[in-house]
């Protein structure tokens, strides 16, 4: 328990310094592989939680995500490596009082929220597979559907956009 | 399982794929020729291009490594010799794989160079055309073993192998499993001939020997995994069933690396659009046959 409580502060922590890497570096590809060592760094903190399926599936989707994310940055942006000290952070008045409020928010959040009684024994994984599945086919189904169908949309439709009609 | 049996059946594993991938690319057979390379690449000057950005291109080999390590130490040998027996095995050896990718993409990074880069990218869009092609075979495979459990899923295939009852899953994940390794046609990342060796063109010395090894132990991965998800594992007559597993895994790893030699590169527009037109509607329809005969063949 003691040490499971270490692994998620750790965890926690470096996410938090990969987070603000994202933005110290000049570097898109840095900037890009920087979140999703925060990612990784979440991943690893379901996995500590016991949350062994959603630890993977954290794991093995931002990989690719993040990666993606990086070759888009990369063509956008005129000066992808960094090379000649172009500045990542822009409306700084702004985002630094939007962070501090939302964090403020979080925090009080955190603290109002009646967490009830610590659980310290999750399921078997295999049993939250099991449960996770049953979920998803019967309660979740229906939320499950829509929002997949949505993106589905969603990405049909960008395509389209994309695509330059040949006359 | 102790840590050093791991160590050592990984050590004497890298080093059979070595010796049959010299045979696959030389034609002869050379039992010395992997301890003459490694020595050789040990021995000489490991050069770091200019500007590099050298966090990724230190990181990128290692990464290569533990990847493939993690991916490897799900994959079960025996009954109970097995590194970590996860819920989630099958899922996580994807997971793992993933990140292949992710060290390919840093190296071809981090070395500051035209090729290296392209060649990074090139393995992002392999990973896009692939990646569909590993989750969805394994999703039918975990469906007739109701478990994603590594060691499940080799028991599951006791009356018979899953290459036999599905077999449309086991040819396109072979396939995929060929283009996690880059191996040819699908070695579009190092290119041999057109980018100058791709990722690896920029690495020298123990820094190529690292990239080099795992590459290797990759190969030896998605062997095994082979083997596990569809070749039954362990399961087999007379012999023991550690033994089973090795002959199995070195036939399907020596199938891998000779098998691409006899077929031209495929190119990267034409792997995705492959990928995506062609594999993913069948490896739905491997879904839909597993279903099937799950429901009817055997209730």
């Amino acid at each position: 328990m003691m040490l499971q409580l270490v692994a998620v502060a750790f965890f926690g922590v470096a996410a938090v310094a990969f987070g603000i890497g994202v933005f110290r570096t000049r570097s898109m590809v840095r900037s890009a592989l920087s979140l999703l060592g925060a990612m990784v760094a979440i991943g690893l903190m379901f996995l500590a939680m016991e949350a062994e399926f959603l630890g993977v599936l954290q794991l093995m989707m931002m990989a690719s995500e993040m990666t993606i994310m990086a070759i888009f940055m990369m063509m956008y942006m005129m000066d992808p490596g960094g090379l000649s000290q172009m500045e990542m952070t822009h409306q700084k008045r702004t985002s630094v009082g939007a962070g501090i409020i939302g964090g403020a928010g979080a925090l009080v959040l955190s603290f109002l929220t009646p967490w009830g009684r610590i659980v310290a024994s999750a399921p078997a994984p295999g049993a939250q597979l099991h449960d996770l599945g049953i979920e998803l086919m019967t309660r979740g189904m229906l939320i499950f559907e829509t929002a997949g169908f949505t993106i589905l949309v969603a990405m049909i439709a960008a395509t389209l956009t994309a695509i330059v009609r040949q006359k | 399982m102790t840590v050093l049996a791991f160590a050592l059946l990984l050590a004497g594993g890298v080093y059979l794929v070595a010796m049959l991938e010299a045979w696959t690319t030389t034609g002869r057979f050379r039992p010395l020729a992997p301890f003459v390379r490694g020595f050789a690449l040990l021995g000489r000057e490991s050069l770091v291009p200019r500007q590099p950005d050298r966090l990724f291109f230190e990181i990128a080999p290692m990464l290569l490594l533990v990847a493939a390590v993690l991916a490897l130490a799900v994959l079960p040998i025996a009954p109970g010799a097995i590194g970590v027996d996860l819920a989630t095995g099958a899922l996580f050896v994807n997971a793992a794989l993933a990140y292949v990718m992710v060290a390919l993409v840093m190296a071809g990074w981090g070395a500051n160079g035209a090729y290296s880069m392209i060649a990074g990218w090139r393995f992002l869009g392999q990973l896009v055309a692939y990646s569909m092609l590993i989750v969805m075979p394994i999703t039918a495979v975990g469906m007739r073993a109701a478990s994603l459990v590594t060691t499940v899923i080799v028991t599951s295939q006791t009356t018979m192998w899953n290459a036999v009852t599905q077999p449309l899953g086991f040819v396109l994940f072979c396939l995929a499993a060929m283009a996690v390794c880059f191996l040819p046609p699908f070695d579009l990342p190092v290119a041999p001939g057109e980018l100058a060796g791709g990722v690896m063109g920029e690495y020298t010395g123990v820094r190529l020997l690292v990239m080099r090894l795992a590459r290797l132990l990759l190969v030896l991965t998605l062997a095994v995994a082979i083997t596990v998800f569809y070749l039954g594992g362990w399961l087999g007559p007379l012999l023991p069933p550690w033994l089973w597993t090795i002959t199995k895994t070195l036939l399907v790893a020596a199938a891998m690396l000779g098998v691409g030699r006899f077929v031209p590169r495929l190119r990267d527009e034409h792997l995705l659009a492959w990928g995506w037109k062609i594999g993913i509607p069948l490896a739905l329809v491997n879904i839909f046959w597993v279903g099937i005969t799950l429901l009817v063949v055997s209730p």
